[in-house]
């Protein structure tokens, strides 16, 4: 567990568990009890195994997954208190992704698919989703559409995506997955460099061991629960 | 516009071809729908007007019981005090040589003036200048008549023409213009009761009555008189059962529309479903997502309604004709003119597209808005739990039939409700679509191995893999099929009944004339009986009247002559019904009976000249001669009853085993022919009956080429998804060395096994359907009961049907598989 | 008196117009191609009159009516005007097939006017019928004649007129105070100077009128009193194509005369010759006037708004010989009949009334005038 921060965690996550029901019968059990605290502008790598619950973790800060038991906050807020309407608005304002398939909506530009969070936080500035396709290197590519990108590229457009709003908190699912080594370091180096820049926290779900390298904090999930370790093994 | 809009919305041109196929979908429907919609009010109002035209401004119409009035009345009606104006008609329906029936009016165009004053003006019309003599050639010329001008351009008649007919040439003195377009022949009163045989008579006076009240106080025995509101409920009732069929056609057509819609709803949402899940992740609220959707499924509607009123406008004038065409075999020859086109028809397609685009989407959009962002963002959209899905949709299909049974068993007396209930209960069963290809799956693979070995077992797992697109696919095809089945084995029983019945009724050696508003020559049926060889002459004399306010027909007939020889189909009992019918008791048909709930031993009460006469009702058979019922008694009761002793047609039994059988009947033919009379052997005259009953089912033919070309669309825009959804897999079969035969082979054996699956379980389903079209809407909206008859042939045509139609929808996709194959890779978007 | 006009010209006009108007342009178009004008009889030569059998119809003579028109006042004073016209004209002397009733051999068209002076509307009515089966006819033998529903009939000492159209209603009992006058020479009226060129005619020119009248503006019947006059005159071909019209008046004079003029005008502006007049005394001896015992000057017009026609509308009259002088104006400037609605058959008939002296005496005066050949587009048809 990391020290009480004098200012108060961006995440905080208390015994948290998620449970598959069918027929009534527990079936699978893929949180059993995690904790998590996160500090503004902290960057932490989460490490696991194939299904040791990574994913439905970053799907339940993102309160797009629901717990079965067990407290999330966000910013200090109670995310099944907020409610559905509460945690859209969570997202719009508080949150971004990036996932491993980048997930760009294939009908809209780079400039679109970036202006498009914007739009969703109601904030109608093309401009920042401008700067924000800059900083992740893609000037003069605004106008082009995923599919007419390279993987790194459309991750790029996807992290611009993320930070254009400025997000507490982001959330990346296997950044790097889908790209070689040298493109993954460098979208793994523009993504944490983004975050300390703008004290937004980063969690990033990985198998990469490059990760290491950019993280403050290297965490493991091993069968639903998180344990914190000192460096990458 | 919103991105997020703007994301969905530039789908439909990213995939044009699609979208183009999902726009000619929705248009097919809404055509299908304003076509239908448009030429039945226009048939139906063109037959309202050429009605009202006849009638012309006449508030009643007086008319006796039975057969034609004597005109001596009509000097009781000049000193009626109620009567403001009046004009006797001789109305008929005159051969023509080319052996049509057209309408003849024998008017005096001065008492007319007041009542049809176009009609009666017509006839001074003809000339300008000329000799006082010509200017009232209509008055004075015996043969000289007017022709309703289109029909005198159909059959190149103008001033001066002669038209033959089987009373004899008249001379076409000139042409006037119907605005019902009812082809009409006008002729001086005095020269048609001349033409027509009827001396000193009329067939009816209409009035322009101050004081309703005081006339009918008057008149009230032994006439029958309508007032304008009565008559066009009476003409309401006449096709009441017509347009019934009419309005249920339009809303099959609207039905596989909306079912088509879902369709391409539902695959829009299998498209969609991963940028909805990205989109809720970037925090778009699922009001966003679903307005989004909505917006593309309202883009569809609006322009497919549009295309779809345009194709419908289309459609109306070649279906207008053929409802004329049926309108004409059942009721009067009409010929309707398409409505023109208004601002309105692209209005109304556009509601109708709009309407059905929403009803169609309403669960796709549920689906959508509700779908699990969680799920969604796995990569590739799902077929996952496909087996658990297909059961859950299963059960939603036996719910919505039991509902639907329900509905059928307790509430079918409301025939709307009844449609509901059929359309309730087909869709329920295409709810368990998904399951039945479950089942059938290795039976598809079995079949499809055998005819594409790899590609045929890969393309079978197809299927199965991608159930949630699939099987809307099959179950909208299957709809549209099981329609084609449904209402070709409905048509198929009708038909056959109706030979049945034909060999029971209509027995006769000879039929003499055939037209109830035709007249045998009493001396004529005298001299036919006296013909030596002849077992009997049965005469048959049909008129409407008007049973506890609604208009039902009377038959007289020839008891003892029918006994002898017809085979009556009797609804309970048998031919020992003759015996009472011979002492004054009458029969009654099916659908008498049962729209007035009645039965054998009841007793029906009929207004006669001499006041109402209760007759008891000794038995009940089954006939499909008017779906309004039929009472029918021996002549000496008919004419006690009425006094008219008018022979419509006569119908002649040669004795069995009489060796001169050839030449009694050409003997009959020839004394027929010189009387004007036409002449019918019995197979002419029942395939004269098929052929008005064939016309008659016209539309329901066209309708389902409509609910064909519907699907077609349907499961080619189906087919076309699933081979964009799964270009992916396209290049991996290349990795694996897949040829582009081989993937085109593929891409066919999936359109047929959908195919395949489809025409299965249509055939079920329109075997059904064709049960409870006859058991339940024949039944509700004719009264009369249908034998189902099981036939082949509905079932080999939606066979071919569902073979071409996967055939020709696969071509499109083979064809863009032979056209981007080489540069398909493995990669994701 | 003879009362329109129509030929080729006037047909093709009518095309649209209703079908009344047609037949009336027909039949009143007397200078039609005499066709088989042999079959009928003309009026040739004094005839031998026989009533009541004269009062019947003539077959024989293809063009015949009967003409009712009267002065009528209820109890409060209010004056009406009405005419009641039966005609019968001959299509064919013979029908083609005389068992059926409705074989046309005459045409029988009726007008209907009646004149509300106190509200100022005039009302016109006309119907066209064929025998048929006993709706419209007239008896050979008395004066019976019937249009539908509309009748003439003499019983006994009088005569019954009934018409109802609408909410013109009208039934009067007629009773002669004067005999009938033969018009003419012994009821042979010349119309000009050919052969048959003329009527047989007769009038009752003095009818103590009595019964009901409706009139639209006034809804229900009321009680009326006064006195009417009574044509009947038959002929076979009696007008020529270069008349272009006529005027014809019936006056009664408060001292108990009764005058009948008529004047042919002809397409040149002339007058006929042959026109002419009656005087009737109080005791009911008749005199003929010569045209030249006549003098007639019109003092004023009327311009119809509908047709267009300008009529005369205010008259001096004097008959020196008889010192009657005279000046008469309409009740109703707007009397005028165009039958459905077309110029083809337009008149002017209708109720006047006016003072001069007679004999030397002051008198009032009143009866009905009827103007034909005014209306544009009759110009020169007659």
């Amino acid at each position: 567990m990391s020290p009480l921060s004098p200012t108060s965690p961006i995440v905080r996550i208390v015994d948290l568990w998620k449970e598959y029901h069918e027929n009534g019968q527990v079936v699978t059990q893929a949180l059993r009890g995690a904790n998590l605290e996160a500090a503004p502008g902290e960057v932490l790598a989460l490490f696991g195994k194939s299904g040791s619950g990574k994913t439905t973790l970053l799907n339940m800060l993102a309160g797009l997954d629901r717990p079965t038991r067990g407290l999330i906050e966000i910013d200090g807020k109670d995310l099944e208190a907020l409610g559905e309407a509460g945690r859209t608005e969570l997202r719009r304002h508080r949150l971004g992704f990036v996932f491993q398939f980048f997930n760009l909506l294939p009908t809209l530009t780079a400039f679109e698919n970036v202006y498009l969070a914007l739009e969703l936080a109601g904030k109608l500035h093309p401009e920042a989703a401008r700067a924000a396709l800059d900083k992740v290197g893609l000037k003069g590519k605004e106008n082009r559409y995923p599919h007419e990108l390279s993987g790194g590229e459309q991750q790029r457009i996807a992290i611009a995506r993320a930070i254009v709003k400025e997000p507490a908190l982001i959330l990346a699912d296997e950044p790097t997955g889908n790209l070689d080594t040298v493109t993954g370091n460098q979208i793994l180096e523009l993504l944490t460099e983004r975050c300390r820049e703008a004290a937004m926290s980063l969690i990033m779900v990985t198998h990469t061991p490059l990760a290491c390298k950019y993280a403050d904090r290297i965490l493991t999930m091993v069968d639903g629960v998180i344990t914190e370790d000192e460096k990458c093994n | 516009m919103r991105t997020v809009t703007r994301s969905f919305l530039r789908y439909l041109y990213r995939r044009r071809s699609l979208s183009l196929l999902q726009l000619l979908g929705i248009a097919c429907g809404v055509a299908a729908v304003i076509g239908m919609a448009l030429s039945a009010k226009s048939a139906l109002s063109s037959f309202s007007q050429a009605v009202e035209f006849l009638r012309g401004k006449s508030s009643h119409t007086l008319e006796r019981l039975a057969g034609p009035l004597d005109e001596a009345i009509l000097r009781e009606i000049v000193s009626d005090p109620a009567v403001t104006s009046f004009a006797p008609v001789v109305e008929r329906r005159l051969k023509l040589a080319n052996g049509d029936l057209v309408r003849i009016l024998g008017i005096d165009p001065f008492l007319d003036r007041a009542i049809r004053p176009e009609i009666s003006r017509a006839p001074f019309e003809q000339r300008s200048g000329g000799s006082f003599e010509d200017s009232l050639a209509f008055l004075l010329d015996e043969k000289a008549i007017l022709l309703e001008e289109n029909l005198a351009r159909e059959l190149g008649l103008a001033k001066g023409g002669a038209l033959n007919t089987l009373k004899g040439r008249l001379k076409v003195i000139g042409t006037f213009p119907n605005p019902s377009g009812e082809p009409l022949i006008l002729m001086d009163i005095a020269h048609a009761q001349k033409l027509l045989e009827l001396p000193g008579k009329i067939d009816h006076v209409d009035l322009i009555l101050s004081d309703e009240g005081g006339f009918v106080s008057r008149w009230q025995e032994g006439y029958r008189i309508q007032s304008k509101r009565q008559r066009q409920e009476t003409f309401g009732a006449m096709v009441g059962a017509f347009r019934l069929n009419l309005e249920a056609l339009s809303l099959m057509a609207l039905f596989v529309s909306v079912f088509l819609i879902y369709n391409t709803a539902m695959f829009a949402v299998v498209s969609r479903r991963r940028d909805a899940g990205v989109l809720r992740s970037l925090g778009a609220s699922r009001g966003e997502v679903a307005r989004a959707f909505l917006s593309e499924i309202a883009l569809f509607g609006i322009f497919g309604g549009l295309l779809g009123s345009v194709f419908g406008f289309l459609l109306s004038r070649a279906l207008t004709d053929i409802i004329g065409g049926t309108i004409s075999s059942l009721y009067f020859f009409l010929r309707p003119t398409p409505m023109p086109w208004s601002w309105w028809i692209p209005a109304a397609g556009v509601i109708v597209g709009l309407g059905a685009s929403f009803l169609g989407s309403l669960l796709p959009l549920l689906e959508l808005s509700h779908a699990d962002p969680v799920l969604t963002l796995r990569g590739r959209s799902g077929s996952r739990g496909n087996r658990r899905r297909a059961w859950f949709v299963a059960l939603a299909g036996v719910f919505f039939l039991v509902a639907s049974i329900i509905v059928l068993a307790f509430f079918s007396k409301q025939i709307y409700v009844a449609f509901i209930g059929v359309f309730g209960f087909l869709f329920g069963l295409s709810l368990l679509t998904g399951i039945i290809m479950v089942l059938a799956e290795p039976l598809l693979r079995r079949l499809l191995g055998g005819m594409g070995k790899l590609p045929g077992r890969i393309a079978a797992g197809n299927i199965i893999q991608n159930l949630g697109r699939t099987g809307v696919a099959v179950a909208a095809f299957m709809v549209a099929l099981s329609m084609s089945i449904g209402l070709g084995s409905m048509i198929g029983s009708f038909r056959e009944s109706l030979i049945w019945w034909m060999g029971t009724q209509l027995r006769g050696d000879m039929y003499i004339s055939n037209a109830s508003d035709m007249e045998v020559p009493k001396d004529f049926y005298a001299e036919i009986r006296s013909i030596p060889g002849i077992g009997g002459v049965d005469t048959y004399r049909k008129v409407p009247v008007l049973y506890r306010g609604r208009t039902v027909h009377v038959a007289a007939i020839k008891a003892d002559v029918l006994q002898r020889f017809a085979r009556f189909g009797w609804v309970a009992g048998g031919d020992e019904h003759w015996e009472a019918v011979k002492k004054g008791d009458v029969i009654v048909s099916e659908s008498f009976a049962r729209s007035f709930g009645t039965g054998p031993g009841s007793e029906v009460t009929l207004d006669g000249v001499a006041g109402p006469v209760r007759l008891r009702i000794e038995g009940v058979f089954y006939d499909y001669s008017t779906e309004h019922g039929l009472i029918m008694m021996d002549r000496e009761t008919y004419i006690g009853l009425y006094g008219d002793r008018t022979i419509n047609s006569i119908a002649v039994f040669i004795d069995p085993g009489e060796p001169r059988r050839k030449q009694i009947l050409d003997d009959v033919r020839s004394r027929a022919l010189s009387r004007g009379l036409p002449a019918f052997t019995r197979e002419q005259f029942h395939s004269n009956i098929l052929e008005v009953f064939d016309s008659t089912f016209a539309v329901t033919r066209s309708m389902r080429v409509i609910a064909i070309v519907i699907a077609f669309f349907g499961i080619t825009g189906a087919l076309l998804t699933l081979f964009i959804e799964r270009q992916r897999d396209f290049g991996i079969l290349r990795a694996l060395g897949f040829s582009t035969g081989q993937v085109a082979g593929m891409t066919l054996l999936e359109a047929i096994g959908m195919g395949f699956v489809s025409f299965v379980f249509s055939s079920g389903v329109g075997t059904l359907l064709a049960i409870l079209l006859i058991r339940v809407i024949n039944l509700r909206s004719f009264n009369w009961t249908i034998f189902y008859y099981p036939d082949w042939q509905p079932y080999a045509l939606t066979a071919l049907t569902a073979l071409a139609a996967s055939i020709g929808a696969a071509l499109y996709p083979i064809w863009k598989v032979h056209r981007t194959y080489p540069q398909m890779q493995i990669r994701e978007e | 008196m003879p009362r329109q006009a129509g030929n080729a010209k006037i047909m093709s006009r009518i095309k649209t117009a209703g079908i009344v108007a047609f037949i009336i342009a027909l039949v009143m178009f007397v200078s039609l191609p005499a066709l088989a004008a042999d079959e009928w009889r003309q009026a040739i030569g004094q005839r031998t009159w026989s009533f009541p059998r004269d009062h019947g119809a003539h077959p024989e003579f293809r063009t015949e009516w009967w003409y009712f028109t009267g002065n009528l006042r209820d109890e409060a004073g209010h004056r009406y005007g009405y005419q009641l016209t039966f005609f019968r004209q001959g299509v064919r002397i013979k029908p083609s097939n005389p068992g059926n009733p409705w074989s046309l051999r005459d045409l029988y068209p009726a007008h209907f006017t009646v004149t509300d002076v106190r509200n100022g509307t005039f009302h016109v009515a006309e119907q066209i019928t064929r025998s048929g089966p006993g709706l419209s006819g007239a008896a050979t033998d008395a004066l019976n004649v019937w249009n539908l529903g509309w009748s003439a009939r003499m019983k006994g000492d009088h005569i019954s007129i009934r018409a109802q159209h609408g909410e013109m209603e009208l039934a009067l009992v007629l009773k002669p105070r004067k005999p009938l006058i033969l018009q003419g020479e012994r009821g042979l009226s010349r119309k000009g100077p050919g052969k048959g060129q003329a009527s047989y005619y007769y009038s009752f020119t003095d009818l103590a009128s009595s019964g009901t009248i409706r009139t639209p503006a006034r809804g229900t019947p009321v009680e009326v009193q006064g006195i009417s006059w009574f044509d009947q005159e038959f002929s076979s071909n009696a007008l020529t194509k270069d008349q272009a019209g006529w005027d014809w008046f019936s006056i009664h004079l408060s001292d108990g005369r009764d005058l009948m003029l008529y004047f042919l005008r002809k397409n040149d502006g002339t007058v006929e010759t042959e026109s002419s007049g009656t005087l009737v005394e109080p005791d009911g001896r008749a005199r003929h006037l010569e045209l030249g015992e006549i003098r007639m000057e019109v003092l004023g017009t009327w311009k119809s708004p509908r047709s267009g026609g300008a009529y005369p509308n205010r008259w001096r009259i004097r008959i020196p010989a008889a010192g009657v002088d005279l000046q008469l104006a309409p009740l109703l400037a707007a009397q005028e009949l165009i039958t459905a609605g077309s110029t083809g058959v337009t008149y002017w008939e209708g109720a006047v009334e006016g003072r001069g002296s007679s004999s030397g005496k002051p008198v009032i005066c009143e009866g009905y005038v009827e103007m034909t050949g005014y209306a544009g587009s009759l110009g020169g048809l007659f």
